[in-house]
């Protein structure tokens, strides 16, 4: 949970991110906020992401979209997402 | 309080990242002497949760959020407590973390007016604020002039519930009073509106809740359009539980799209068409079309349709480049009005509008968009949406990706029920708390 907090923290230390990549990355994962992370949530089944590396995080993402994982909406949500879009999100996410 | 929040601010962010980039907290300014000021007018999911992520992003940010109820109460979730589920003490949320946890100046009052050119907030107190953005999150106002006879003291008979509150509880009342074989009407508007799968999950709620106190009632859902949002799963689940198709369905479903609602004669509690059906009901669940609330269309913000059109990707109002205008009294189409939607336009608001006063680059926005309903307490399902702005003043959903739930099983049924709660307040808690 301290974790959590921790990304939502650690948002604000990054005004000017070094690199326009940087910046997409952070608005995207903002949105995973959403279901994934609060300082208030009780036990929750879905994954607390700020216990997952960058590696599982990227590896869950790519497989998120295409297909090779199920869940109800991950899928979904994934393929919106450049793998380079996914990849950066996951580095922002397991950074954080 | 500058100083206070400050320290707070640099103790929390170290805290995060642990004590190797302490000369990065350094670049946060203890005091700033150029603070600029952004006034967010309205508490609901939009309007707390800029406020919020404002204060996250910068700090040096002083925000102040106008809302005269000390209290929000969801409207999401509220249809659950037709079904029994939950009450409505747990769909109240306070302002207290927005203030003590993260800095944001809570004023309990009623903007009445804009003074754009002075870049002022009017209150009703008497006192003003004064801004260098404005974020306008004011949410929805009804329109009385659609269904003659349905007007504000009219709702308090025939209640719309469609702001979560007294009227909530109205017409639950009224729900667990009718006669057994008793029937309730819905009336639901032409796109667009609040929620636009809320009538049918508010539908299937009661009827879960009928169908064991009052199995032979039925509820009649008089649609203005031709279809509705995610129609074949909420149809596919009215079928399994309430025997959606045959004649003792609990549920019926009709669209006026050619012969609209245009009366209600409320001593016979009847509904009247374009072409003189007639219709009556023990319950008349009333959902009038709406518009962008009242301060947003009083100060020239809205456009002939009644929303605030918007430039999508910084929310700035096309009628003044210093307003920015959230949630469901912007036009984002095609994004739903959706307390998920509002809580993601609000992010990428308070991206743009810190990037606005600090004079950086703007991050390309990214919304996104998830609803869920119920048809049974343990049978949900989803809508997603991903979407991106345009080259030019339009919103994209991304092709490929979002639509409806999947894979028509019991057990993705109940995974999507327990994920339709869990969401719901993580939603709440990373807006309000």
């Amino acid at each position: 949970m301290r974790r959590l907090r921790g990304i939502v923290c650690a948002l604000a230390l990054f005004p000017v991110p070094a690199v326009r990549g940087d910046l997409s990355a952070q608005a995207i994962a903002m949105n995973c906020l959403n279901c994934h992370a609060s300082g208030q949530a009780a036990v929750s089944r879905l994954p607390e992401l700020g216990r997952i590396s960058t590696a599982e995080l990227e590896q869950a993402l790519l497989a998120f979209k295409y297909d090779r994982r199920n869940a109800t909406l991950m899928p979904r949500l994934a393929k919106a997402y450049s793998d380079a879009e996914l990849a950066a999100v996951a580095a922002y996410l397991g950074r954080h | 309080m500058r100083s206070v929040l400050s320290r707070r601010r640099f103790l929390t962010g170290c805290v995060g990242l642990g004590a190797g980039l302490l000369t990065g907290c350094s670049r946060w300014p203890l005091s700033d002497p150029a603070e600029p000021r952004v006034v967010v007018v309205g508490g609901g999911f939009a309007g707390a949760t800029v406020a919020k992520y404002l204060k996250i992003l910068d700090g040096g940010i002083r925000v102040t959020l106008v809302e005269a109820q000390s209290r929000y109460t969801t409207c999401p979730a509220s249809n659950w407590l037709f079904a029994g589920m939950g009450d409505m003490e747990r769909l109240s949320v306070d302002y207290q973390a927005l203030r003590s946890r993260y800095g944001v100046e809570v004023v309990a009052d009623t903007a009445t007016a804009l003074d754009l050119s002075r870049k002022r907030v009017q209150l009703q107190s008497g006192g003003a604020q004064a801004y260098d953005r404005l974020v306008l999150a004011p949410g929805i106002d009804f329109r009385w002039d659609v269904i003659a006879g349905y007007d504000a003291a009219a709702a308090e008979r025939f209640p719309h519930a469609w702001k979560a509150g007294p009227q909530t509880l109205t017409l639950l009342r009224q729900v667990q009073a009718m006669p057994a074989g008793g029937v309730v009407l819905i009336a639901v508007p032409a796109d667009p509106y609040r929620c636009p799968p809320g009538p049918y999950e508010r539908a299937s709620m009661m009827a879960f809740w009928l169908k064991q106190h009052k199995p032979r009632a039925k509820i009649l859902i008089l649609d203005a359009k031709r279809s509705f949002s995610k129609q074949a799963l909420f149809e596919a689940g009215w079928a399994k539980h309430y025997g959606y198709g045959t004649p003792n369905s609990l549920i019926e479903w009709h669209s006026l799209a050619d012969n609209p609602l245009l009366e209600l004669h409320a001593d016979s509690k009847i509904l009247a068409s374009e072409f003189g059906d007639r219709f009556t009901g023990d319950v008349l669940n009333i959902i009038p079309p709406q518009t962008a609330g009242s301060i947003a269309r009083r100060s020239g913000l809205a456009d002939a349709g009644g929303w605030c059109p918007v430039r999508p990707a910084t929310a700035q109002s096309t009628f003044d480049e210093f307003v920015h205008v959230i949630g469901d009294a912007a036009n984002y189409a095609p994004i739903p009005k959706s307390a998920f939607a509002a809580n993601s336009e609000a992010k990428a608001c308070a991206f743009a509008v810190v990037s606005l006063l600090r004079e950086q680059p703007l991050a390309e926005a990214h919304w996104l968009n998830t609803c869920y309903s119920l048809v049974t307490p343990e049978h949900g399902i989803s809508v997603a949406g991903v979407y991106k702005p345009d080259t030019g003043n339009t919103i994209n959903s991304v092709s490929g990706a979002g639509g409806v739930s999947v894979g028509n099983n019991a057990e993705a049924e109940r995974a999507e029920a327990e994920y339709a709660q869990i969401v719901y307040r993580n939603l709440v808690a990373d807006s309000f708390a």
